[in-house]
């Protein structure tokens, strides 16, 4: 972990040229720090940007005419003593301005440190300053939007939201056990049951929108698979729009895998172009068969290519036969060639997976496929994005809510009583609490007090 | 020569009364100092012990050897066992109390005590020497020792409401500790010499009416159970007959009454400062804060057999008399109900109890410990609670021996000092099942195995209690083990082990032992106790396994002790509110630093690294 008592300095503007960056010093000794680098006069006013000139070390020379803020604690970035100085945008510039805060005293800031300290200080929930790392990191605008979403606590709303649904019903429960006298039906434990299972349900959707939110902050792998010469490496490349593998009419002739990552409406795709599949006696053509099968089996969608202007045979069923099921689009490819199917085998081949006719000698096609993978990947509910989970750690938090609320759902039904009941949803509640970070003692008391007039 | 005592405890109220007599038992010499032989364990508000989580504690003062349990058993005068129709953690009984009975049989068993010596009289100073508590002075001129000093090793104060207690009914505001009972003023002020930190709270009390003015048979009867469920663990039945209470409801009328005279109310027009309990409404708080609320119950509860003051459940409050006179009788049936007292409200100061350890001794007066409503709480088992483990622990504080400490898992009464040193008391603490994170542990049926031992261990339990422990100990292990190991016929005809049948939620025990073919030892009068733990340990298996994971999970942090003193503004990384609150409480481990109010894990976390151990 960080040492969190001194003053730390970095480059808070990503890097490369831009119009002006920021170099911020957080910790005790900011602004004295600060006092030592300008030029003055002597010491920054609060919130106030100052016009300065930021100094070498040996206060000798100027480094930049910059601006320079100070923010005192705890109403800051970090909820300690800020000072932040605009520069010129120029790395170099900025990277002096940092030397000179090192050499009086500042320590250079590690990766994430400075959104540790705001979450140190409460500036923040974990959420938040979980998302304030994916904004910075993001590389799509897409990305940065979901971040942007986290960090404005959408996420944490629906979150909270499920939370103090399901805090009602604990409350409530836990008043029917404590105040059995009161003449009052809080709610009996069937229905709450009732209640729970709707919550599950909810808890459901979030983590469903969550795979969406995963896959925009991790993106995914998307393989594409087929008989060897039926146009795989040709769409590869359309998606691409470079020449990344050798298109050749030789079978067999991409033998190993080969990458690139595109971006689709935000999210990014790592397409794999693989050897064709099919039963061989050549053993360095087999190796590429087997990586190919593995690249399949590890994607999280498959594009199956299909000749279309040749019989449908053995290796093309086998291959159709092995990804059912799985997130998958089928590409008919030779659109521009007379077609050599039945209308029975146009069907089979169609049977359980979206499909699309190409020709993939020119890029025709290429927004054809590009909106058929798009929707394979984001399901069924393009438009407006509800709130996206997009960590790993929130999914995981949010699956055991759902088995617990389950759990607890099944045993109201069979007829278990309040206080079993409330087993599983305190198991919830504490998995819903660790998502935001945020622990409430005495909360359901609280809760109880203020809803019902009890006591005699 | 002045006197001098290994312990002497202020107050003869419940917290005094389990003190004075668990320091006895353990062998020192007691001085129990209080007001008046009168009101030993006197009860000034509702005329019954138990309810829910309060019953819990009763048997678990009961399970350690303490007072409370047999006392209630002996002068119970109606029983019932509070929410049957749920599971066995959350059962708990509740009695009405024949209040006179009651405190004169606490008072004559704390007689029978060689070791206790009474003295009436009021404390006006604690004695202290750097740090460490060298005694008592009484108050000049009051009682029969007026202006004598007495020696100690450790003192227990257990003044309940009586520090700067100050009466209120209607405009009228009486100094007193409880109607008609004058306040400690100078022992308020002596410990407030002391470094502790101070609170102010408020509770009430509805009127009295005299039974023979009130025609009962216009109101619905409450009746108890009929075979009523002992607080003791050495009760084995009470067959004495029961009495009846009685129902009834507020109106609208009444609702207008309460708000056309609220701006007369001291709780309303800004006379009483301290803080009342919000699960102990008055009436003003329910018709001012839940107006759409058309009726509250009332309910008629007689103090005793042979008294006549009958108390009005429910109406607890602080108008003037004239208006309460009023009030009653526009309740319907009551119109010519005789009012022998009015209600009142009672505001008085208390320290706040995260200046103690949860050994009740606080932390920068050595030998001083502290127990019952001057820690804030409210109720007469929460306060013999405290009164019980402060009072073992003044025992072995005297003794030399190290804090008597009960976990969070282990006892409600864990829970209880626990809660009140971590956290402090906002309102007056009550406690609630809900309070206890581990409450399907926590069961009335198992609390003598959860803390018999203990109480041996501490040398409170004694020998005929001991033996009739160790039988239904080992009664309850053969128990467990036939059960494991029989085979029953279910009501469809299926053969399955009786542990399996168990398991399913329509499945109970008796049904197994009266037809299936199982048999079960129980001792004589004590039949509700071996069959309910058994059954619980078998139909609850899966559950309790569960809640067992997070004790375990929870005991890392239990464990990881915090030095005493350690310094918070050492920590790097936390907040100045953390390091105030932290330096405030002093949580003795990592665990009870989590429950500090405000205190984010993140927080913890660093502290653990700056502790050190895994
Ligand atoms: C008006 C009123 C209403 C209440 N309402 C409720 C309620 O609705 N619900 C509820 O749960 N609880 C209620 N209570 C609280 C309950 O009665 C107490 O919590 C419980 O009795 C406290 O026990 P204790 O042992 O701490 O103190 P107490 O029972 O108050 O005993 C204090 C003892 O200290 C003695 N004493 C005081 N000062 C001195 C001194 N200077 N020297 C020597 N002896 C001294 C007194 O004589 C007395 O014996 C109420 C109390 C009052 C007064
Ligand atoms: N007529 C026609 N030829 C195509 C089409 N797509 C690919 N080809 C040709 O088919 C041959 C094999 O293509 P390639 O992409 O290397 O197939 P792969 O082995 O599956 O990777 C090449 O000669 C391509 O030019 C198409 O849509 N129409
Ligand atoms: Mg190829």
């Amino acid at each position: 972990m960080f040492a969190t008592d001194d003053t730390i300095v970095a480059i808070a503007t990503p890097p490369g040229p831009g119009g002006i960056g920021i170099v911020r010093l957080s910790g005790p000794r900011a602004s004295e720090i600060a006092a030592a680098i300008l030029s003055g006069p002597g010491n920054l006013e609060p919130r106030r940007a100052t016009l300065t000139h930021a100094l070498e070390p040996s206060r000798q020379r100027s480094i930049d005419r910059v601006l320079a803020t100070y923010f005192p604690r705890p109403r800051s970035y970090t909820g300690e003593d800020v000072v932040e100085i605009s520069g010129h945008g120029s790395p170099v510039v900025l990277r002096r301005i940092v030397e000179s805060a090192t050499a009086a005293g500042a320590r250079l800031a590690e990766p994430g440190e400075f959104t540790f300290r705001a979450f140190l200080q409460g500036r923040m929930d974990l959420v938040q300053a979980e998302a304030i790392h994916d904004l910075v990191t993001a590389v799509t605008p897409r990305q940065a939007r979901v971040a942007f979403d986290q960090l404005e606590g959408t996420a944490t709303a629906a979150i909270c939201a499920v939370e103090d649904a399901l805090f009602n019903v604990v409350a409530r429960l836990e008043a029917s056990l404590d105040f059995p006298e009161e003449g009052y039906h809080f709610v009996d434990a069937k229905a709450a049951g009732v209640e729970v299972a709707e919550l599950a349900d909810r808890v459901r959707r979030l983590i469903a929108s969550s795979r969406q939110g995963r896959l925009i902050r991790e993106g995914c792998q998307v393989a594409v698979a087929g008989k060897p010469n039926v146009g795989k490496s040709s769409l590869f490349n359309v998606l691409c729009g470079v020449q990344r593998t050798i298109v050749a009419n030789t079978a067999g002739t991409t033998r190993d895998l080969v990458t690139e990552t595109i971006h689709l409406a935000g999210i990014p795709v790592t397409l794999v172009d693989t050897a064709g599949i099919r039963a061989t006696s050549d053993a360095v053509e087999a190796e590429g068969v087997s990586r190919a099968r593995g690249a399949v089996e590890a994607a999280s969608a498959v594009v199956v290519v299909v000749d279309r202007s040749r019989v449908l045979d053995q290796d093309d069923r086998v291959l159709l036969r092995q990804t059912e099921g799985r997130s998958r689009l089928v590409v008919a490819n030779k659109r521009d060639l007379p077609t050599a199917w039945s209308a029975e085998e146009q069907l089979e081949v169609g049977s359980g997976s979206p499909l699309v006719e190409t020709c993939l000698i020119d890029g025709s096609s290429a927004d054809t496929i590009r909106e058929a993978l798009l929707g394979l990947l984001e399901g069924k509910a393009p438009g407006r994005d509800p709130p996206a989970i997009s960590n790993a750690r929130h999914i995981g938090l949010l699956t055991s809510a759902e088995t617990a609320l389950r759990r607890a759902a099944a045993a109201a039904e069979g007829g278990a009583t309040e206080e079993l009941l409330l087993v599983d949803l305190e198991e919830a509640r504490r998995a819903l609490e660790e998502v935001t970070g945020k622990r409430t003692p005495d909360a359901v008391l609280e809760r109880i007090f203020e809803r019902f007039c009890i006591g005699k | 020569m002045a006197r001098g005592f290994d312990v002497i405890v202020v107050g003869a109220g419940h917290a005094g009364v389990e003190a004075a007599r668990a320091a006895a038992r353990m062998g020192c010499s007691v001085g129990l100092c209080t007001l008046s032989e009168a009101t030993v364990a006197h009860m000034p508000c509702n005329p019954a012990i138990g309810g829910t989580a309060k019953g819990h504690l009763v048997r678990e003062i009961d399970a350690l050897g303490g007072l409370m349990g047999e006392a209630i058993d002996a002068t119970g005068i109606q029983f019932k066992l509070l929410n049957r129709s749920r599971g066995p953690a959350v059962r708990s009984p509740r009695a009405q109390a024949d209040k006179r009975r009651y405190g004169a049989w606490v008072a004559a068993a704390l007689r029978r005590e060689a070791g206790i010596a009474w003295i009436f009289g009021r404390v006006g100073r604690l004695v202290e020497r750097g740090g460490v508590v060298a005694g008592v002075e009484l108050e000049a001129g009051s009682g029969a020792a007026a202006g004598e000093r007495l020696h100690a090793r450790a003192v227990v104060v257990t003044t309940g409401t009586f520090l700067n207690g100050l009466v209120h009914v209607g405009d009228r505001r009486t100094p007193a500790g409880r109607a008609g009972e004058p306040p400690s003023h100078l022992l308020a002020e002596s410990l407030k010499g002391l470094g502790l930190s101070w609170g102010r709270l408020k509770t009430g009390t509805p009127p009295r009416l005299d039974r023979r003015s009130i025609d009962f048979s216009r109101f619905e009867k409450a009746l108890g159970d009929e075979e009523p469920v002992p607080f003791s663990f050495l009760t084995p039945t009470i067959d004495r007959p029961q009495i009846v209470c009685h129902q009834l409801h507020t109106t609208e009328q009444v609702h207008e009454m309460v708000q056309a005279n609220i701006a007369r109310s001291p709780l309303y027009n800004g006379r009483i400062e301290g803080i009342g309990p919000r699960y102990c409404p008055s009436l003003e708080d329910k018709v001012m804060r839940f107006p759409h609320h058309e009726r509250h119950h009332v309910f008629l509860e007689p103090e005793g057999l042979d008294v006549d003051e009958v108390y009005v459940n429910g109406c607890s409050m602080s108008l003037p008399a004239e208006v309460q006179e009023a009030l009653v009788h526009a309740l319907p049936g009551l119109e010519d109900a005789v009012m022998m007292r009015p209600g009142y409200a009672v505001e008085y100061d208390f320290v706040q109890p995260t200046s103690l350890a949860r050994s009740y001794e606080a932390r920068e007066v050595k030998g001083l410990f502290l127990a019952g409503q001057v820690n804030g709480t409210s109720g007469y088992e929460e306060a013999a609670g405290q009164g019980i483990i402060a009072g073992i622990n003044a025992a072995r504080a005297v003794a030399g021996e190290d804090p008597f400490v009960l976990g969070r898992d282990e006892a409600y009464l864990g829970v209880l000092a626990d809660d009140l040193t971590t956290r402090g008391c906002l309102e007056p603490y009550r406690m609630f099942t809900s309070r206890a994170e581990y409450r399907l542990f926590l069961r009335i049926d198992n609390a003598d195995l959860r803390l018999t031992e203990r109480g041996r261990e501490v040398g409170l339990v004694g020998d005929r209690r001991w033996a009739r422990f160790e039988n239904r100990r080992s009664r309850f292990e053969r128990n467990l083990r036939r059960v494991s190991g029989t085979t029953v016929t279910l009501r469809n005809g299926r053969r399955a082990r009786a542990s399996q049948a168990l398991r399913r939620p329509d499945t109970m025990l008796d049904e197994l032992t009266s037809g299936g073919g199982l048999r079960l030892e129980v001792g004589s009068g004590e039949e509700q106790v071996d069959v309910c733990s058994v059954e619980t340990h078998f139909k609850y298996a899966g559950y309790l396994e569960r809640q067992a994971a997070t004790i375990d999970r929870g005991r890392r942090m239990e464990g990881r002790r915090i030095p005493r003193a350690f310094s918070y503004a050492g920590v790097p990384g936390l907040s100045l509110e953390i390091v105030e609150r932290l330096s405030a409480v002093q949580p003795e481990t990592l665990g009870q630093a989590l429950r500090v109010p405000g205190v984010t894990p993140a927080a913890v976390a660093l502290i653990g690294a700056k502790v050190g151990g895994k």
